[in-house]
């Protein structure tokens, strides 16, 4: 087991530890894709937002490749791929009741979303 | 998991309070608090994901009443008593030590 020593406190807290993967991974999706989240409910660990689920939305940029939460938080492994941002209007998230100008963005990595038909 | 960390976009939990000259801490537990969490980060007890999933998997009330650095203790003893370091009835006599005033 590694131990933390004090030389290395400001380090660990100035890092955190960094999601970032440095490996090519190919992208699924593009800037100005339309796409659609998937409708997932595992009961394991995700970081896909109830709100987004089966939303329609734009992609907006591409992040780059990350380890993903799924695998990474019950122990199996990295499963690298790219995160994007995308955008929703509040109306496709909130109905009526979402104001006709506003905009949400939410970050989703890559087994969270299709190409929309 | 879809429980009660999940209700971003629900109604009825009021405006979030921000603090004007927040200091880092409020109590000195929190200060030890992040002491123990990035020990045992640094020793390997957990990544960013594996200390995440603990805290969604609390007791919806306990979740909703409980500070930021109490829910990290959760997660930080979860995580310690899924790697063998320690066996939940050592945390809950503890705990029970603690709330008997046997130990400070």
């Amino acid at each position: 087991m590694n131990m933390l020593t004090p030389a290395l406190v400001l380090t660990v807290l100035g890092t955190g530890d960094p999601a970032r993967v440095n490996e090519p991974v190919p992208a699924k999706l593009h800037v100005g894709d339309k796409v659609k989240i998937r409708n997932l409910n595992p009961a394991s660990h995700n970081r896909l937002p109830s709100y987004i689920k089966g939303k329609l939305g734009t992609v907006t940029f591409d992040h780059g490749v990350f380890v993903f939460p799924d695998t990474s938080a019950h122990r199996n492994g990295p499963k690298p791929q790219h995160v994007y941002t995308v955008v929703f209007t509040a109306a496709e998230l909130w109905g009526p009741n979402g104001h006709p100008s506003d905009r949400i963005y939410v970050d989703v990595w890559d087994d969270y979303v299709d190409l929309a038909n | 998991m879809n429980g009660i960390h999940d209700i971003g976009g629900h109604h009825g939990y009021g405006p979030v309070i921000v603090e004007a000259n927040e200091p880092n801490f409020h109590e000195v537990w929190e200060g030890r608090m992040l002491s123990m969490m990035i020990g045992c980060f640094a020793a390997g007890v957990y990544n960013v994901d594996q200390f995440r999933h603990p805290i969604e998997k609390m007791d919806p009330r306990h979740y909703l009443l409980s500070s930021y650095y109490e829910k990290w203790l959760c997660t930080v003893e979860q995580n310690c008593i899924d790697t063998g370091i320690v066996t939940r009835d050592e945390v809950d006599a503890r705990h029970k030590q603690l709330i008997e005033g046997k130990v400070t």
